[in-house]
């Protein structure tokens, strides 16, 4: 026996049994809950060009793709995210149609992450993807199906936090910091990192009172009473646009009847390249980073050829198991298994009577009778 | 698991951090006077009135247990959080434990920073070392990773120079080294995990502000 072909790679592990079930199951009440819906399924391939991938992402996380050339010598790369790929496919295939597209997909996501961080690099992510529809309705609409999707796996106490980017955007704009400045202050400021932002923005001679609103913002977070406050700071139209727009979809989400789970938070920042309005992340007890992320990306599918705004959400099926289990979330169990013993004189009997059980939908197995 | 009765934990670097931290920490009416009990064979402490948890940690650890999510907040050295690297909110800078990183060596090996050769580096921080060689002095260096007693490194002739915490330079002018670049400055910071500052939002920021209010 070869001992070293027992274990599997650091990163990634073996799903069976109960777990595997309990995988099953999950995935198939969020799936059923994106059908009610709506959203069709869609599946790409694992993997593809790297320039799929490779403009939306840091050059940081670049580094952490799994690459590797084809016969031609071309880079392929294992996807880490679908939502690229959805993107490339609906600008494919749905070029002229300008109606909503809506679609869903469950699968594995691959991402070459450090050893020994307590990180996995093959996770399994669900997802789901509205295009060709900018309004708010479709933003509420991915919101609410988030709600939806997690309170259907039995999850109860959990968050949504929402933000919009366009918010501090529109301050910096004001401020007149430039776009080298503005990614040094955006660096720090997705840590929550004031003072080395304040330090990055002294540096920079921008105004007193703009340093304090742009510090102000990491600490934007709040039920939707926030929005009024950050509202009456800015007078730049851009950040109040996106305060406007944030505050028309807390009322329809208010319409959804979810509004126990949303929260603001506009110091939300991505270093996801592709997010262009409001985000939004889903954060519960017993893991250490959200289970799920959203946004809107209105300008990635001009990339492959049609311009049309977008919206979608992925969850992280490792880390929401992780929650459900430390939640002691209850997945309901398959149902025992009948064991029917043969020999070798009554055996048609036992298999007819085991199809029987089959035919209505138990799980039977036939075992030989060893005397 | 109901919101009222969880714990917030605090993971907090062990060595000349904790003293000053604690004190702190009693200056904003939270004690826990048997985390600086040198006696105890406790490794996790409770203050059950405010339902807080505190644990001690090895300084390098702890922003990893901040980032898992094993410890809401944490208070380590800006050099760990540099060195690990790991996705967590650095919320409030506390002023104490200052010192800075630096390159040191023998006089002798200052010339050897204005030339792009080829030069070997011992220190405790490779990632530190590596970016701040490659980021920003753009100069190629074999970088050795040693874990402790890193003046040794030139001395005995294993590295050019080294890069290393520096408080006093006391160390240095003993084993007769000297300061030959400044990196960044160094102090105490807070950290926080990016769950619990939305999940536990009001109490961490009222925490965070009777840190600040208190220094």
């Amino acid at each position: 026996m070869d001992r070293k072909l027992l274990h599997t790679p650091e990163g990634v592990r073996d799903l069976y049994g109960r777990e595997c079930s309990d995988r099953q199951k999950i995935t198939s009440l969020i799936n059923k809950k994106m059908k009610t819906y709506g959203f069709d399924c869609i599946d790409t391939p694992t993997f593809e060009f790297f320039d799929v991938f490779s403009k939306e992402i840091s050059n940081n996380s670049a580094r952490e793709l799994y690459k590797f050339f084809d016969k031609d010598g071309q880079t392929m790369v294992l996807r880490p995210d679908f939502t690229p790929s959805v993107a490339r496919c609906v600008s494919k295939y749905f070029m002229e149609n300008d109606e909503p597209v809506r679609f869903c997909y469950n699968g594995k996501t691959f991402l070459n992450t450090h050893n020994l961080q307590g990180k996995l690099k093959e996770n399994t992510e669900i997802g789901a993807e509205l295009m060709n529809d900018g309004s708010i309705y479709a933003d509420a609409e991915m919101i609410a199906l988030l709600v939806e999707s997690l309170t259907s796996t039995g999850l109860e106490d959990f968050q949504i936090s929402i933000g919009d980017a366009d918010y501090y955007n529109g301050i910096c704009e004001e401020a007149g910091v430039d776009a080298e400045t503005e990614s040094e202050i955006r660096e720090q400021m997705t840590n929550r990192n004031t003072f080395a932002a304040e330090l990055v923005m002294a540096e920079n001679n921008i105004p007193e009172k703009y340093i304090n609103l742009i510090k102000s913002v990491s600490t934007c977070i709040g039920d939707a009473s926030i929005l009024d406050n950050a509202g009456s700071l800015v007078s730049n139209e851009r950040s109040k646009k996106a305060i406007n727009r944030l505050k028309e979809l807390y009322k329809v989400l208010c319409s959804y009847g979810i509004e126990e789970f949303i929260s603001f938070d506009l110091g939300m920042l991505s270093k996801f390249n592709y997010y262009t309005g409001v985000m939004f992340h889903a954060y519960t007890y017993g893991v250490g980073d959200a289970i799920a992320k959203g946004g809107r990306y209105d300008n990635l599918l001009g990339r492959f050829g049609k311009n049309a705004p977008a919206i979608g959400f992925m969850i992280n099926l490792d880390d929401l198991m992780t929650a459900l289990y430390r939640q002691k979330v209850k997945i309901k169990a398959d149902k025992a298994c009948n064991i029917i013993e043969f020999n070798d004189d009554n055996f048609d009997k036992c298999l007819s009577a085991a199809q029987e059980l089959r035919a209505e939908g138990q799980r039977v197995v036939l075992k030989k009778r060893t005397d | 698991m109901k919101k009222d009765d969880r714990y917030l934990t605090f993971a907090l670097g062990k060595g000349r951090l904790v003293n000053s931290t604690m004190e702190l920490l009693e200056k904003c009416g939270i004690r826990c006077e048997e985390v600086t009990d040198k006696s105890t064979r406790k490794l996790i402490f409770t203050n059950e009135e405010l339902k807080l948890k505190f644990f001690l940690a090895k300084g390098p650890d702890v922003p990893t247990y901040v980032e898992l999510g094993a410890a809401d907040i944490g208070i380590v050295g800006k050099d760990t959080i540099m060195e690990e690297n790991r996705s967590v909110y650095e919320v409030l800078d506390l002023g104490f434990g200052k010192c800075r990183m630096c390159v040191c060596g023998p006089e002798s090996a200052r010339d050897l920073l204005n030339h792009h050769e080829m030069i070997r580096v011992a220190s405790k921080y490779p990632n530190i070392a590596r970016d701040y060689f490659y980021n920003r002095k753009n100069q190629t260096v074999d970088i050795i990773k040693l874990n402790g007693s890193v003046e040794l490194g030139p001395i005995v002739n294993l590295s050019d120079v080294i890069v290393d915490i520096v408080e006093t330079g006391s160390t240095l002018k003993e084993n007769g080294l000297t300061v030959l670049e400044e990196i960044c400055p160094l102090s105490a910071r807070v950290i926080v995990n990016q769950v619990s500052m939305q999940m536990e939002s009001a109490r961490i920021r009222s925490l965070i502000e009777d840190m600040k209010g208190n220094l």
